[in-house]
């Protein structure tokens, strides 16, 4: 009972620093609430402009053109990768399951990985991913297989073959490669580590 | 009755005549000088006097002066010593001001583009005079500060310091770890060589890991200012290095410290009652003065700091400088630098968002709010068992992932080129290629095998006449090529395989013993059979060569070869049989099949800037 009384009691009679904290705002108050809210929206304003400023000016996969090979820098099946530099892919020719261009960087952290005859594998010196010469990841680190390149196989007998949509390696089916043209500017991501 | 027209100096030689008004001249002069002392003064405190004089002269300069207006005047009798805190902030403080004056001097000789990045450093270390030390000074600075921050941490955590009201100044010193974690980062890359290009990008790509994706790959852009570390990259971390950080290191040891000396240095944790924080009221009779006590022991242990560095950079330690930046390259044995081992082996264990950034995230973040996490009152080790535990399994820990982030855990790769490797790579951390410590005029033209090794390891007579024989067996010994077709010798082999695609200028193998006044090489090709021994089973029936030629006036090429028989592998280790031998790989005639690895480097007379 004299709790509540006493509740009762506060309730009825603010004090006068709370009655001052709850009061509606003068209008010099809320004009410097209004510039207040102003001066952080241009703060916000500027911060992404900065951004905008500071981003590179850039196309993503620069190098992001076509380059075309002729069948005769296709590697026989089986044998190790042909690797393009300037292009940052390898060309596997992989025994019963044909051709793929391999993106040369690692899916884990940037390094490059390379192609270990002895091992017949690709192997990454950062941390130790290791690819198949498909591109299929083995162990490692890495998050998900070797991407791929968008290509487009010419054959002697006048007929073409692209990559399908999951990157999967072109099958020969015996024919033999004219040209092949690899579009580094479309790049396929492997679903994981398949 | 001036001398002059106007009051001068002059008036006073009148009056006291020369030495006396020279002397007072001098006397206020320092009394200014010093925002408050004398020449009287002075003297009294360096002959450890007690002040004649009051006010204190010796406080004036904390009151009226600049320089040292936020040191305090007095320190506790207790805080003098080594113990407890064994001036590790101090340490930490003149280690930043180190850095910045060696940086800033760097800076004198450095330019960061890409193109010109590492000819100023190559210019730095060889021709600039005192310029390698300077670079080692700033290279083992880092380093140093690294452990002198993490050590001042261990020690404010392990003697309860963080604690109230402390605890907004231990979340300030995370910061500053923070800070000093990012100027080595971003210093890091700044020689532009393939160490610098490469543990960078693996930076880079942690950051662009961060989720949500458009945050992750647009702070990756930011940073690097382009899809690859070049030459907008370089331009960015340069800023970041000597502008950015250093502009927030400074402001935050600002605050930082202003907050320590508010609060006053926290006492050992026995000399305080539990809960009590008496470091503010210093009692009279355990005041002990910043000047001249302090003072002079601060520039004691900042001169000893300053020799050991000096000291360990003239004889014992060697910054890296490995070779040019290579975008299309990926060396082996990048690691990061020892501080940041844990972090490369937590990234070998799996997905890299998790140990890359929320690990480290969780393990940062707990350890900046801790002290609004352990609100214990009681600064003593008996009552912190807990704590301490933490603390020491959180030590085990990050050894353990360190050991793990070394570059032979794990990303081994096959023996021919790890023997290669060995033999030829690059200055990295403390160690070099075994060829590259080798004199130039060591390095006799010719070829050398390690059967001579093998030989001399029966029966040091046999060295000659094994080479011999090896010079026979490489002319009888046949190899198919590669199409099948046509069978060479192995001699024919190698040299068109060397002639052909490394540019060699050889018409055949002829291998002599090395020269009796080449020992160093003699060593070299000791270790390289040693190397060869140590992996038999995967290089069977090995052997090695090196071929030194004269590439130009003053360079000399040595290429390095490793043939073995291929034997069956599977997920890079050697398959064994029922009696635990290897199985050779055979060709559709029966026969062996050979294998080759090599690589060659170039060494310059005078690029022997390493070799002590």
């Amino acid at each position: 009972m004299a709790t509540a009384s006493v509740t009762k009691a506060q309730v009825a009679q603010p004090s006068t620093e709370q009655a001052a904290a709850l009061s509606a705002p003068t209008r010099r108050e809320f004009l410097y609430y209004i510039w207040g809210a102003s001066i952080a929206l241009i703060l916000g304003q500027t911060t992404a402009g900065l951004i905008w400023f500071s981003l590179p000016r850039f196309r993503p996969g620069e190098f992001g053109g076509t380059f075309s090979i002729t069948g005769a820098e296709v590697p026989t099946a089986g044998d190790a990768p042909h690797s393009y530099p300037s292009g940052r892919f390898h060309v596997s020719n992989v025994p019963d399951q044909g051709v793929v261009a391999l993106y040369g960087v690692c899916t884990h952290l940037g390094c490059l990985p390379k192609w270990v005859a002895t091992n017949s594998r690709f192997e990454c010196p950062c941390h130790g991913s290791k690819y198949e010469l498909n591109g299929k990841y083995i162990e490692g680190p890495a998050p998900r297989s070797l991407d791929r390149f968008v290509t487009t196989l010419t054959f002697g007998d006048g007929t073409t073959a692209v990559t399908n949509a999951t990157g999967d390696p072109i099958p020969l089916d015996g024919k033999t490669i004219v040209k092949m043209d690899i579009n580094t500017g479309n790049r396929i991501k492997r679903s994981g580590r398949v | 009755m001036s001398v002059l027209p106007f009051p001068s100096f002059l008036d006073d030689v009148k009056a006291k005549g020369l030495k006396k008004a020279v002397f007072e001249l001098v006397d206020e002069s320092m009394e200014r000088l010093t925002a408050g002392m004398n020449i009287q003064d002075i003297r009294e405190a360096l002959r450890g006097e007690p002040a004649s004089r009051k006010p204190n002269p010796r406080l004036t300069p904390h009151a009226d002066g600049f320089w040292l207006h936020m040191r305090p005047s007095y320190f506790h009798a207790d805080m003098t010593g080594l113990y407890p805190t064994f001036r590790l902030g101090w340490l930490s403080t003149y280690l930043v001001f180190f850095e910045t004056i060696t940086g800033i001097l760097l800076m004198v000789w450095y330019t960061p583009a890409p193109g010109i990045a590492y000819e100023d450093m190559v210019n730095i270390v060889t021709r600039v005079p005192l310029g390698q030390l300077m670079r080692d000074l700033h290279r083992l600075g880092a380093e140093a500060m690294v452990l002198i921050v993490a050590l001042h941490m261990l020690r404010t955590y392990l003697t309860g310091s963080y604690k109230k009201p402390r605890e907004f100044t231990w979340f300030t010193g995370v910061l500053l770890l923070i800070f000093t974690g990012f100027l080595s980062f971003t210093g890091y890359l700044l020689p532009w060589d393939q160490l610098a290009l490469w543990a960078v990008t693996i930076g880079a790509s942690m950051i662009e890991a961060t989720p949500p994706a458009i945050v992750g790959e647009n702070l990756n852009l930011l940073i690097r200012g382009g899809p690859e570390i070049a030459a907008n990259g370089l331009l960015r971390f340069y800023l970041a290095h000597v502008l950015l950080l250093p502009v927030l290191l400074f402001i935050f040891v600002g605050v930082h410290y202003y907050k320590v000396i508010i609060h006053g240095h926290s006492l050992p944790p026995k000399k305080e009652n539990i809960g009590e924080d008496t470091a503010k009221r210093v009692p009279l009779d355990k005041r002990v003065y910043f000047i001249p006590d302090i003072l002079t022991s601060e520039t004691m242990w900042l001169a000893v700091t300053t020799l050991i560095l000096v000291v360990l950079c003239i004889w014992f330690y060697d910054a890296p400088l490995e070779h040019h930046a290579d975008p299309q390259i990926t060396p082996l044995g990048t690691t990061a630098p020892w501080y940041f081992l844990w972090l490369q082996g937590a990234l070998k264990l799996g997905d890299k968002v998790f140990w890359g950034l929320i690990f480290p995230g969780i393990l940062l973040g707990v350890l900046a709010v801790w002290p609004y996490l352990d609100v214990t009152p009681s600064r003593r080790f008996a009552d912190r068992r807990i704590a301490i535990t933490i603390f020491l399994l959180l030590i085990s820990f990050t050894t353990i992932l360190s050991y793990m982030g070394l570059a032979k855990f794990g990303v081994a790769t096959s023996a021919d080129a790890e023997v290669l490797y060995e033999m030829t790579f690059p200055p990295a951390h403390n160690r070099m290629g075994e060829l590259l410590p080798v004199p130039y005029n060591q390095l006799v033209v010719g070829m050398y095998t390690t059967r001579q090794i093998a030989a001399e390891n029966d029966d040091p007579g046999n060295g000659s006449s094994a080479v011999n024989a090896f010079n026979q067996e490489v002319e009888t010994i046949m190899v198919a090529t590669a199409d099948g077709n046509a069978t060479l010798s192995l001699d024919a082999w190698i040299t068109d395989l060397l002639s052909r695609e490394d540019h060699l200028a050889i018409s055949g193998l002829n291998f002599t013993t090395v020269p009796a006044d080449a020992p160093e090489l003699k060593q070299v090709l000791e270790d390289f059979q040693a190397k060869l021994e140590a992996e038999n089973t995967e290089l069977y029936n090995g052997w090695g060569g090196i071929i030194i030629s004269q590439n130009q006036d003053g360079l000399k090429r040595a290429d390095v070869l490793v043939s073995w028989d291929e034997v069956q592998l599977e997920s890079g280790h050697p398959v064994l049989d029922e009696n635990g031998n290897v199985i050779p790989v055979l060709d559709a005639n029966g026969q062996p099949v050979r294998r080759l690895n090599r690589t060659h480097i170039f060494i310059h007379e005078d690029g022997a800037y390493f070799a002590n």
